[in-house]
C-alpha cells in the first residue's frame, strides 16, 4: 500500500499552534487566579472588614486599657474613696487587738481541742459501741453484765498529752466529755464574736469597692485584657445568629429561617464598650466607612429587650441577612431585595413592624420619631381619608356588633322553635324518662336564650359606646350657617394655612369655581336652625378664665414666635374674624352640644318635629340618646374630643366674648360671598366635596356614610417600589437630577433636604409626596377631576420624616405571628389606654412618663407657681383606688350639684373638664392606670384598722405638731384657710387612696411626682421603723411602730369635726380668717409669692 | 477548613512566582494620650492681680415694696415686705455681680467653707446668693416654724425637703452654673431667694449701699455682668491690666 504523502497545507504540519497554546494558557491561568482572588477577597469583602477591626479594636482597647487604669488610680485618690478608705482602716484598726486576741485564744482552743479529742473519740467510740451492744441484747442477764461493763469503763481514769507538753488526767468518761463539750462551746462562742468584730469592717470594705465599681469608666483592667487578647487570636470568619438554632418555631411566612451575618462586618455592635464612629476611626482622620461599621448598638437597652440571639438583626432593621458579597447585597438595596434596610433617620420603622398596634411604642422613655408619626397620623386627620387598621376604627367595630347582635337573634329564634319542638315531642314520649329528658334540654335551651339576651344587652351597650366614641377631625359642617361668618368661607378654603398657619385642615389647591361650589353646597346643606342670643360678657374676665382654666393645654394663641399653647387644636389667633358669638358661648360652654341629633338609621337628622309626633319633650343628651321614631341609638353628641370645663353660662359667655375680641381685621372687611346663596351651584359643590373627601374629617348633611377615599395605608411600606408610581419622575428619581420640588415653601419640608442623590425608593417616594402631594402631576395635563386629590398638609420636615419613618415601618409582616407585640396580660391594657389617652391629649396637661413636657408647663404663667400645674401621673394607678377613679373621670367635680370646680383639687385654676366617655373608654382608661402601675384589677381594698383612743391622740399630736405642719399646705374646706391650700383635702382620702401608696408618698414624695410641693425628708429609718424626723410629741415614747402608718391609718379615719378641731387648735385657719387685707395681698387667687 | 484550603492556594501561588503579594504594612498606631485628668486649679499670682468695685443704682423711682401678710403661720412674727426690688436713697441691693466672659478654661478649687443660708423670720437670709459650682451650701432653719427647701432650677437637679425647727443644718451642692436659680418654700409663699452658681469665685452681691467688689482677678479681658431677679442682665466689658483697680457702676431702670 503506497503510502498518502500528508497534504502540504495540512495546518499540523505548516503552522505551529504554540501561540494559541500560550494564550489560551494566559487565559486560563488569569481565571485560575481571579477565581481564587475572588473566592477569598471579591465574594468575601467582610474579611477585609474583619481585618480592619481587628486593628482598629486593638489600638482602641490598648487607649482604653490605659484610660481605665488612670481611672481607677483617679477614683482611689477622690475625697469621697479616701474618706471611704480611712473608715475602713480605723474601723479596721480599732478592731485589730482584740481580733489578735481572739485569734491567739482560737489558735489555743483548737491545739486543746485537738489533744482532747484524740483521746475522746475513742473513748467515745467505745462507749457508742458497747450502748449499741446493750440496747440489742435480748437476754436481761446478759444486758445487765453489759452495763456494770460499760459503767466500769467510764469510771477509768484517762490521760492527755495537752499542747504545752503538761499530761492532765481525767478522773473519769463524764469529765472527759464535759471538758471536750465545754472547749468547742467556748471556740463557738469566740468564733461568733470575731464574726461581729471583722463585721464593721468588712461593711466598710463593701462600701470602698462598690464605690470604686460605681465609679470606674469601661472595664476593669483584667476585663480590658480579656477583650484585647480575644481581638487579637481574632481569625476572619463569617459570623451569624441563626435564630432557628434556639427557637425552630420562628420561620418567616416565606418560609425561610432568619439567618443574620450582619456582625460579620458590624463587628461592634455587641461589645461590652461603647464604641463611636470617632474612636474606631484612624488616628487624625474622619470617620469612614469602617468606623461607622464598626460602632456598637446605639440602644443597648433596647437590645436587652430585644436580644439579637432570639431576634437577629433583620426583623427590625430589615435587609438581606444573609447576604455577604457586598455592603449593597447585605442591606438588600438592590432590586431583588423587597425589605432593603430602613434608612438612616428612619430606624425606627423598625419598631412598627411588631409595635404596630401601640399608640405609644415606649412607655418610659420620650422623643420617639415613630410615636410621633403615629399620632401624627391621627392627629392631622390623615385617617380621615386613608384607612389604617387601629385607627379611628369605631364605624367597624359597629359593623361588626351590629353583625354580632344580628347572629344572635337568630340564634335565639332557632333556640326558640328547638324548644317548642322539644317539648312537643316530650308530650307524646313514649316513657315519662324520655318526656323528662326532651324537657330538659328545652328548659337548657329557654336558660341558654335568657343568657343570649344579656348578651344582646351587652352588645347594645357597646353600640352607645362605640357611637360615642366616635370622633371626627374637622369640626361639623351642620352647624356653619350659626358658626361662621359667611364671608370667610372661601377666604379659608382658597388656602387655610394662610388664614392660620398651623391648622390641620390641608391646603386641597382649589381653583376659585371649586371654592365657589363648595362654599354653596356646604352653606345650603347646613341647618338652619336658630341658637338661644347670649348678651355680652366680660372680655377682661374671659380672658383671664381663658388662660387659667386650661384652654392652652391643648389650643393655641399668638403667631410665629409669640405662639404659646398645645398644638393639638386651633390656634385662636384670629378666630374673631370668622366665628358667631351666640355659637361660641355653646361651644365652650359645651362643645359636644348638637344642634340636631342624628339617626344612623334613618341617616337623618332627628327634629323637634319628629319628637313632637311621638309626643315627646325635644331632649336630647347622653341619658336620652333613644331616636322618637325607632328607638335606635342616636349620635346625640357634636363628634369632637373637645371636653366640657364645666363652665357656669356666664363664665362662658366671659370667654366667648374674650375669644370674639381676637381677630386681625374685622369680619365685616370680607368681601362678600352671597353666591353662596346661589341654588345653581349646591350640586356642583357636593360632586367636589365628595371628589375630595371632605366627609372623611367633618360631618356633612348627606354625607354622613361616605367612605374614605384614599388607599389604605396598613402595610404601604411593603409596597414594592414598581407599584409606587412616580410617574414622569422616576427617570429623575432613579438618576438623582435636580430635585423636581421647586416651590421654596415645600422644598423646605424636605426632611432630607433637595435631593442630590438617587432618591427612587419607598423613603424618596413618601418624603416627596408628603412634601408636595401632587408632585406627581408633574408635566402632565389632565383634567381636575383626575389630578392628585391628596391635599398639601403644611408639614415640618420633623414631622415628615415621623411619618415617613411610620409608613415605612407599616408593612405586611413577614414574621411570625409570635414575633408580633400583642400581649394578652396587663400589657395589653396598657396597648389601649394609650390610644385613649392620646386621642384627648391627656398629655397635654398631666405628665405620665417622666421627663414628659406638658403644654402647659412651658407657660410663663407655672414657671413660678408649679404647685398651680395639673398632677403628675406617674403612679396613677397606685396612688387611687380603681373604682374612686372611674367615678371621677366620669365627673371630675365629684358633685352633681356644685360643678364649676375641680372635685380634687379645688385650690388649681386649671380645670380637670368632664371628657364625658364612653363605658368602654372609662374602662380602658381605668385598667390603662392600673395596669402602668402594675396594680392587681380588681383592687381589693386592706382593712384599716381602728385607732385606740392613745394612737389617735399621738396621731393626732404628729399631724398637729409645728414640725409637721400638715394642714399648712392641704385644704381643710374652711374658705378663709384654702386660699392658700396647695394641696388635697385629707377628707378625701378614704375611699380614693390606696393606703400602702399614702406611706410611700410620705416618705418620699419627690420620687413620685418629682417637683412636688410636698417635701421629702420627713421621716427616717430608726431601729427598722420609719420615725418622724422633727422632735416627737412626748406620748410617743415607747412607740415602736411606723410613725408613717400610724399618721396614714389616722387620716383614713379623719372627720371633718376633728379636722375642724385640729385646725383651730393650730392657731390659724378660721381664727385667723380676720386678716382680709392677706386677701389682697395675694391677689393672684392666694397662688405665689407677691414679690 | 477554609483558611487551611485558601492558605494551600496561597503556598502554590507563592511557589508558581506569579503573583507577589504585597507585604501589607501595618502602621503602628501610636497610643493615645489618656484623657486629661480634672486640671488643678490654675494658679493666679497675687502681684498681678486685679479688682474691680462699683456701685449700682436704680435710675428713679423705688417701686413701694409691698407688703406680705403672714398671718397664715402664727410662728412668722414681725413684718415682712416684698424684696425684688430693694434700694434705699438710689442704691440697688441684692445684684448679683459675676465674671461671665473671659475667664477662658481656667479652672478654680471649690471653696472648702460652707455658705449659710438661713431661714429667720420666715424670710431667706441673704436674699441672693453666689456659690461655685460644688460649693457646700448650710442651711439652717432659725424659726420655730417647718420650712421645706425647694430649688427650681433650670439646669441643676430639683430637690424639695423638709426642715422641722431645730433640725440639723441640710448641706447641699449644686454641680452646674446657673444664675439666678430660685428657690421657694411651698409652705410660705412669700419665701424666696436666689442662688448663683458660678464656675469662678469672681463674684459679688451688692449691699444695701449698692456697691460690690471682686477681687483677685487675673489680668485679661472680661465681661462683667449685673444680674437683678427682677430687672434683668447688663453685660460690660472690661480690660485689666495687672493690679488694675477699676470701678464699673451700673444702672437699672424700674
Amino acid at each position: 500500500m503506497p503510502e498518502k504523502p500528508i497534504p502540504e497545507n495540512d495546518p499540523v504540519v505548516s503552522k505551529s499552534l504554540a501561540p494559541h497554546y500560550v494564550i489560551s494558557m494566559v487565559i486560563l491561568m488569569a481565571t485560575l487566579f481571579w477565581a481564587l482572588w475572588d473566592e477569598d477577597f471579591g465574594q468575601r469583602p467582610w474579611k477585609a472588614f474583619q481585618h480592619e477591626w481587628k486593628d482598629r479594636y486593638s489600638t482602641f482597647l490598648k487607649t482604653a486599657r490605659s484610660q481605665s487604669g488612670d481611672a481607677q488610680k483617679e477614683i482611689e485618690g477622690s475625697a469621697d474613696y479616701q474618706k471611704l478608705k480611712q473608715d475602713y482602716e480605723r474601723a479596721s484598726q480599732s478592731a485589730a487587738p482584740r481580733i489578735k486576741e481572739i485569734n491567739e485564744k482560737l489558735r489555743d482552743l483548737s491545739a486543746q481541742i485537738l489533744a482532747v479529742q484524740n483521746v475522746f473519740t475513742d473513748r467515745r467510740a467505745y462507749v457508742s459501741a458497747s450502748t449499741y451492744d446493750i440496747e440489742t441484747e435480748t437476754s436481761p442477764s446478759a444486758k445487765e453484765r453489759k452495763r456494770r461493763n460499760l459503767e466500769e469503763y467510764k469510771k477509768e481514769s484517762t490521760t492527755a498529752e495537752m499542747p504545752d507538753g503538761k499530761k492532765k488526767t481525767f478522773k473519769d468518761y463524764d469529765e472527759l466529755e464535759k471538758t471536750y463539750n465545754d472547749l468547742k462551746n467556748e471556740r463557738t462562742e469566740l468564733s461568733a464574736e470575731l464574726g461581729e468584730i471583722i463585721k464593721p469592717g468588712n461593711e466598710k470594705k463593701e462600701l470602698m469597692d462598690a464605690y470604686l465599681t460605681d465609679h470606674m469608666v469601661n472595664l476593669t483592667p483584667s476585663q480590658l485584657t480579656g477583650l484585647q487578647n480575644k481581638t487579637e487570636a481574632w481569625t476572619p470568619k463569617i459570623v451569624q445568629i441563626n435564630v432557628n438554632e434556639h427557637n425552630a418555631d420562628i420561620v418567616r411566612e416565606d418560609s425561610s429561617n432568619i439567618v443574620d451575618r450582619c456582625e460579620s462586618c458590624h463587628m461592634g455592635i455587641r461589645e461590652p464598650v461603647k464604641l463611636t464612629a470617632v474612636s474606631m476611626s484612624l488616628k487624625g482622620k474622619k470617620p469612614d466607612e469602617y468606623a461607622r461599621a464598626f460602632t456598637s448598638h446605639p440602644e443597648p437597652e433596647l437590645l436587652k429587650i430585644h436580644d439579637p440571639d432570639k431576634f437577629g438583626c433583620t426583623p427590625c432593621h430589615q435587609g438581606n441577612g444573609r447576604a455577604t458579597t457586598s455592603v449593597e447585597k447585605a442591606h438588600g438595596n438592590y432590586e431583588h431585595w423587597l425589605w432593603p434596610v430602613f434608612p438612616r433617620g428612619n430606624f425606627e420603622a423598625g419598631c412598627q413592624i411588631c409595635h404596630s398596634a401601640d399608640m405609644v411604642v415606649v412607655t418610659n422613655d420620650v422623643g420617639w420619631v415613630v410615636s410621633e408619626g403615629k399620632d401624627l397620623f391621627r392627629q392631622r386627620g390623615c385617617v380621615g381619608c386613608h384607612r389604617f387598621e387601629g385607627y379611628d376604627k369605631e364605624p367597624e367595630d359597629l359593623l361588626s356588633v351590629a353583625q354580632q347582635i344580628k347572629q344572635l337573634d337568630q340564634e335565639k329564634k332557632d333556640n326558640f322553635k328547638q324548644a317548642g319542638d322539644l317539648m312537643k315531642q316530650a308530650d307524646k314520649a313514649e316513657s315519662n324518662e324520655e318526656a323528662n329528658h326532651l324537657n330538659d334540654r328545652a328548659v337548657a335551651l329557654k336558660v341558654t336564650n335568657s343568657k343570649l339576651d344579656l348578651r344582646i344587652v351587652q352588645l347594645d351597650r357597646s353600640t352607645k359606646s362605640l357611637l360615642e366614641d366616635m370622633k371626627k377631625v374637622g369640626p361639623n359642617l351642620k352647624d356653619i350657617r350659626l358658626k361662621l361668618n359667611k364671608n370667610w368661607i372661601p377666604v379659608w378654603l382658597k388656602k387655610p394655612s394662610d388664614f392660620r398657619a398651623t391648622t390641620k385642615m390641608p391646603n386641597f389647591r382649589l381653583n376659585d369655581d371649586q371654592i365657589k361650589a363648595i362654599s354653596a353646597f356646604i352653606w345650603q346643606s347646613a341647618l338652619t336652625d336658630s341658637l338661644p342670643k347670649h348678651k355680652p360678657g366680660n372680655a377682661a374676665h374671659g380672658k383671664e378664665l381663658f388662660e387659667s382654666r386650661g384652654c392652652l393645654a391643648c389650643h393655641s394663641i399668638g403667631e410665629g414666635d409669640q405662639l404659646q399653647g398645645g398644638t393639638f387644636a386651633a390656634n385662636l389667633t384670629r378666630v374673631g374674624e370668622k366665628a358667631n358669638y351666640d355659637y361660641l358661648v355653646r361651644w365652650v360652654h359645651n362643645a359636644r352640644e348638637r344642634t340636631r341629633p342624628y339617626c344612623p338609621l334613618e341617616k337623618k337628622d332627628i327634629g323637634p318635629e319628629d319628637y313632637k309626633k311621638k309626643g315627646l319633650p325635644y331632649v336630647f343628651d347622653l341619658e336620652h340618646s333613644r331616636c322618637p321614631n325607632d328607638g335606635h341609638e342616636l349620635q346625640v353628641q357634636n363628634m369632637t374630643v373637645m371636653p366640657s370645663l364645666r363652665l357656669s353660662p356666664q363664665d362662658a359667655e366671659d370667654v366667648a366674648s374674650y375669644l370674639i375680641t381676637l381677630k386681625k381685621q374685622e369680619p365685616s372687611s370680607y368681601p362678600d360671598a352671597s353666591f353662596i346663596d346661589d341654588p345653581n351651584l349646591k350640586e356642583e359643590g357636593k360632586k367636589w366635596v365628595r371628589h375630595f373627601g371632605c366627609a372623611g374629617c367633618h360631618e356633612i348633611s348627606g354625607l354622613e356614610e361616605e367612605g374614605r377615599i384614599g388607599t389604605e395605608l396598613t402595610i404601604e411600606g411593603s409596597k414594592p417600589i414598581e407599584r409606587l408610581d412616580f410617574a414622569l419622575l422616576t427617570e429623575v428619581a432613579q438618576r438623582g437630577g435636580s430635585e423636581p420640588i421647586t416651590d421654596p415653601d415645600d422644598v423646605a419640608r424636605l426632611p432630607e433636604g433637595p435631593a442630590k442623590q438617587p432618591w427612587y425608593d419607598q423613603k424618596g417616594f413618601f418624603e416627596h409626596k408628603l412634601a408636595e402631594p401632587n408632585i406627581w402631576d408633574k408635566g402632565k395635563d389632565k383634567p381636575e377631576t383626575e389630578k392628585l386629590r391628596m391635599p398639601n398638609l403644611h408639614l415640618t420636615k420633623d414631622q415628615i420624616r415621623a411619618l415617613t419613618t411610620f409608613l415605612l415601618g407599616s408593612q405586611e409582616n413577614p414574621l411570625p405571628p409570635n414575633y408580633q407585640y400583642r400581649p394578652l396580660d396587663y400589657r395589653r391594657d396598657i396597648q389601649e389606654g394609650w390610644w385613649v389617652v392620646k386621642k384627648y391629649n391627656c398629655m397635654g396637661c398631666h405628665q405620665l412618663i417622666p421627663g414628659q413636657k406638658t403644654s402647659l408647663m412651658a407657660m410663663a404663667r407655672y414657671k413660678d407657681a408649679q404647685e398651680q400645674l395639673p398632677p403628675k401621673l406617674l403612679t396613677e394607678g397606685a396612688r387611687v383606688d380603681p373604682e374612686w377613679l372611674q367615678r371621677f373621670l366620669k365627673n371630675p367635680s365629684l358633685s352633681t350639684t356644685d360643678t364649676n370646680r375641680n372635685g380634687v383639687r379645688s385650690y388649681l385654676q386649671v380645670r380637670m373638664p368632664t371628657f364625658s366617655f364612653s363605658e368602654n373608654e372609662l374602662g380602658k382608661l381605668v385598667r390603662f392606670f392600673q395596669a402602668l402601675a402594675r396594680q392587681p384589677f380588681p383592687y381589693i381594698p386592706e382593712e384599716v384598722p381602728i385607732l385606740t383612743a392613745k394612737e389617735t391622740e399621738m396621731a393626732r399630736s404628729l399631724f398637729s405638731s409645728t414640725a409637721a405642719p400638715c394642714l399648712k399646705c392641704h385644704a381643710t374646706g374652711d374658705p378663709a384657710h384654702d386660699r392658700f391650700a396647695t394641696a388635697p383635702n385629707f377628707l378625701q382620702a378614704r375611699g380614693r387612696l390606696k393606703p400602702d401608696w399614702m406611706e410611700r408618698w410620705m416618705l418620699d414624695p419627690q420620687a413620685i411626682a418629682p417637683g412636688t410641693s410636698m417635701p421629702s425628708g420627713l421621716f427616717k429609718r430608726e431601729n427598722n421603723h420609719w420615725v418622724f424626723s422633727g422632735p416627737t410629741p412626748a406620748s410617743f415614747q415607747g412607740y415602736d411602730k411606723d410613725h408613717t402608718k400610724l399618721l396614714v391609718d389616722y387620716i383614713l379615719q379623719l372627720t371633718p369635726e376633728e379636722q375642724r378641731r385640729v385646725g383651730a387648735a393650730m392657731g390659724r385657719s378660721s381664727a385667723a380668717s380676720g386678716s382680709s387685707s392677706g386677701a389682697k395681698s395675694s391677689g393672684s387667687g392666694g397662688r405665689g409669692a407677691p414679690e | 477548613m477554609k483558611t487551611k484550603t485558601s492558605m494551600a492556594v496561597w503556598s502554590l501561588a507563592a511557589l508558581l512566582g506569579l503573583v507577589l503579594l504585597a507585604g501589607c504594612g501595618k502602621k503602628e498606631t501610636e497610643e493615645q494620650p489618656a484623657a486629661a485628668p480634672a486640671a488643678a486649679a490654675t494658679p493666679i499670682d497675687p502681684a498681678t492681680a486685679a479688682s474691680v468695685s462699683g456701685t449700682v443704682k436704680l435710675d428713679g423711682e423705688a417701686p413701694k415694696a409691698a407688703k406680705i401678710d403672714m398671718s397664715q403661720d402664727p410662728a412668722c412674727k414681725g413684718t415682712n415686705t416684698a424684696e425684688n426690688v430693694v434700694a434705699s436713697g438710689g442704691h440697688l441691693a441684692n445684684v448679683f455681680v459675676y465674671v461671665k466672659e473671659g475667664l477662658g478654661n481656667r479652672t478654680f478649687d471649690v471653696p472648702k467653707e460652707a455658705i449659710t443660708l438661713d431661714q429667720s423670720g420666715c424670710k431667706y437670709h441673704p436674699h441672693v446668693m453666689g456659690v461655685v459650682a460644688n460649693q457646700t451650701i448650710k442651711i439652717v432653719n432659725s424659726d420655730p416654724t417647718t420650712h421645706n427647701i425647694h430649688p427650681t432650677p433650670k439646669d441643676n437637679r430639683e430637690w424639695n425637703e423638709s426642715q422641722p425647727p431645730k433640725a440639723a443644718a441640710l448641706e447641699k451642692t449644686f454641680a452646674r452654673e446657673e444664675i439666678m436659680l430660685p428657690v421657694k418654700c411651698n409652705q410660705h409663699p412669700w419665701m424666696r431667694m436666689f442662688v448663683n452658681v458660678t464656675k469662678s469665685p469672681f463674684f459679688a452681691v451688692t449691699g444695701p449701699d449698692g456697691k460690690y467688689e471682686i477681687k483677685g482677678l487675673p489680668p485679661g479681658e472680661y465681661t462683667i455682668a449685673f444680674v437683678q431677679e427682677k430687672l434683668g442682665e447688663q453685660d460690660v466689658k472690661v480690660t485689666l491690666a495687672a493690679k488694675d483697680a477699676k470701678t464699673i457702676d451700673a444702672t437699672f431702670k424700674p
